[in-house]
């Protein structure tokens, strides 16, 4: 059974939602990535999910665009980013890593050197923004082979059609987004989230993670209540912008605490 | 479609000018999304889309030119979907873009290749159009590609040279296959398929990517590509203002400037149809700035 399913198997029997932080790889330097990674599973993350910085970020906010520049200017590469998740699986044999980012440094490597690579490192998921379902088959075929899941992106927008054709496709969890827009936006409507996810649940058997604007244990909360996971990204890569280097680990570690706990009393409720 | 809203990324200006101009004309808002170099660079088309009551955002990240003002179109499209149509610049982007753009822009090729028989009494022997994104020069090439005797030429932006890597020109620089902005064509790319920055001297050319048309009828052979240095442009700009009294666009430049260079090894008889795709009043400030010119 694959990290992915197992996690969430496990968090089903506890009857508890999936916390899933994203940070990016290099930001703020690459020396401290995987000791984060395990300072996030530390502090209550289920599933990390690592960004691959690109030059070309279209459907992140500033927040995450400047973690990727952060990131690039330190020479950070998606075959150092799997270095990466090397060194962390060292230490930490159980904890699902989905890399998250776009399709042209994987179309640059090559879609089956990347999946086997993946393979050898213990990547779980890969998640590429920019690659709609019409144009995954070949890539994701390279995956599966692999055994890596193909994670999926659905928004507000996407059509009944498209919520069958991703359910086909998609492995591990699917990604909903919470809003129009992108990551880091201010403009969470939670109960527009709770009038889609039936339509969701209607195709798509895998559990559901819902991110993109949840920025504090409230909304952390309120989310949880409506899914299977919560994802929150631009609001620990801000943390790690606002803290001195020295602090990053810590203040990431307390904030990963907050969110957790708050996610865990959604269902003591 | 209902929509109130439109936007659009612009590098020269031109498309921005356009949208602009529809936008005022049928009451519709309009924010188009511009590189902060360009807008240095373009400042009276600026001018322009402002007096048209467009919203121009000055874009920032990156190499602050058009790609950037395409990804900041982007963002600002997924937000405002329900309410908004991208009126996409060039014949690229995800499909039925690069398609609809090239229908769009066919005008001028079906008016060429009705005209010029009656201009000249048959098809002239070249076409030649600047190729950015590629928009102008597949709207003049489309008609003439079932024409297998019109020769096709797209120029694209040489830069400081395509030795120095500090160019816009990814078919003629044999930059490899990648993915941006919803196309898969070739781009300029590091290794580990990063987009490289740019440089151009005309803001409209100065893009990492090619519209997915001019791919095909390159590997197709059925189009050559060549690449045009600044200083080269700047010298047709200049003998076109000087021999014909029209002021042309830098991006065209590029095109007119190779006609320059393959003309005179070719026989007197022969003809060769330039697309002047662009008016040069906008580059007034660049060009007075390269030669030193306060304005």
């Amino acid at each position: 059974m694959s990290r992915i399913q197992t996690t969430f198997d496990r968090l089903k029997q506890q009857q508890r939602k999936a916390l899933i932080p994203f940070i990016t790889a290099g930001d703020p330097s690459q020396r401290l990535t995987v000791p984060l990674l395990h300072a996030l599973v530390s502090a209550g993350a289920d599933v990390l999910e690592l960004g691959v910085p690109f030059s070309d970020p279209m459907a992140d906010g500033p927040t995450i665009q400047r973690a990727s520049e952060r990131a690039l200017k330190q020479g950070m590469t998606l075959r150092g980013v799997l270095g990466m998740v090397a060194e962390f699986r060292k230490q930490d044999t159980t904890t699902p890593v989905v890399l998250m980012g776009y399709g042209n440094p994987i179309e640059a490597m090559g879609w089956e050197a990347f999946a086997q690579r993946c393979a050898e490192v213990g990547v779980d998921g890969v998640l590429t923004v920019d690659f709609p379902p019409e144009e995954s088959h070949e890539a994701f075929e390279h995956l599966q082979r692999h055994g890596i899941a193909p994670i999926f992106l659905l928004a507000p927008t996407t059509n009944e059609a498209r919520i069958e054709q991703v359910a086909k496709l998609a492995r591990g969890y699917v990604y909903y987004v919470s809003l129009k827009g992108v990551t880091g936006a201010g403009n969470l409507d939670l109960s527009a989230i709770e009038q889609k996810l039936p339509q969701l649940r209607k195709h798509i058997t895998l559990p559901i993670g819902v991110g993109f604007g949840i920025r504090d244990a409230a909304t952390a909360q309120a989310v949880a209540k409506l899914c299977d996971g919560v994802v929150v990204g631009s609001r620990i890569v801000q943390e790690i912008e606002d803290s001195p280097e020295q602090d990053v680990v810590a203040n990431v570690s307390r904030l990963v605490k907050e969110l957790r706990q708050a996610i865990d009393q959604a269902q003591g409720e | 479609m209902g929509k109130k809203r439109v936007i659009a990324e612009t590098g020269a200006g031109m498309h921005g000018v356009a949208t602009a101009t529809v936008a005022a004309r049928f009451g519709m808002e309009c924010i188009v999304y511009m590189g902060a170099e360009d807008i240095q660079r373009q400042a009276p088309n600026v001018f322009r889309m402002k007096l048209l009551g467009a919203k121009v955002v000055p874009v920032e990240s990156g190499s602050k030119t058009l790609k950037d003002a395409c990804n900041e179109a982007i963002r600002d499209w997924v937000t405002n979907v329900e309410s908004t149509f991208y009126i996409f610049g060039t014949a690229a982007g995800p499909h039925p873009y690069p398609m609809m753009v090239r229908d769009f822009q066919c005008v001028i090729g079906n008016e060429a290749k009705v005209q010029m028989p009656e201009m000249i009494g048959r098809q002239p022997d070249a076409v030649i159009a600047c190729v950015g994104g590629g928009s102008n020069a597949i709207g003049l090439f489309h008609p003439y590609i079932e024409v297998p005797e019109v020769q096709i030429i797209g120029v694209e932006a040489g830069g400081h040279g395509i030795a120095s890597g500090s160019h816009a020109a990814p078919l003629t620089g044999n930059a490899k296959v990648g993915v941006l902005h919803g196309n898969k064509v070739y781009l300029m790319q590091d290794e580990d398929g990063q987009i490289i920055e740019t440089h151009s001297i005309s803001a409209g050319l100065d893009y990492p990517g090619v519209g997915p048309e001019h791919c095909l009828l390159k590997d197709l052979g059925r189009a050559q590509y060549v690449a045009i240095n600044d200083d080269e442009a700047l010298a047709a700009f200049d003998a076109l203002c000087r021999f014909e009294g029209i002021i042309p666009a830098l991006e065209s430049s590029h095109a007119l400037a190779h006609a320059m260079k393959i003309a005179p090894g070719m026989a007197k008889d022969k003809v060769l149809l330039v697309n002047l795709s662009g008016r040069g009043d906008k580059d007034m400030n660049t060009v007075a700035r390269i030669k030193g010119i306060t304005l």
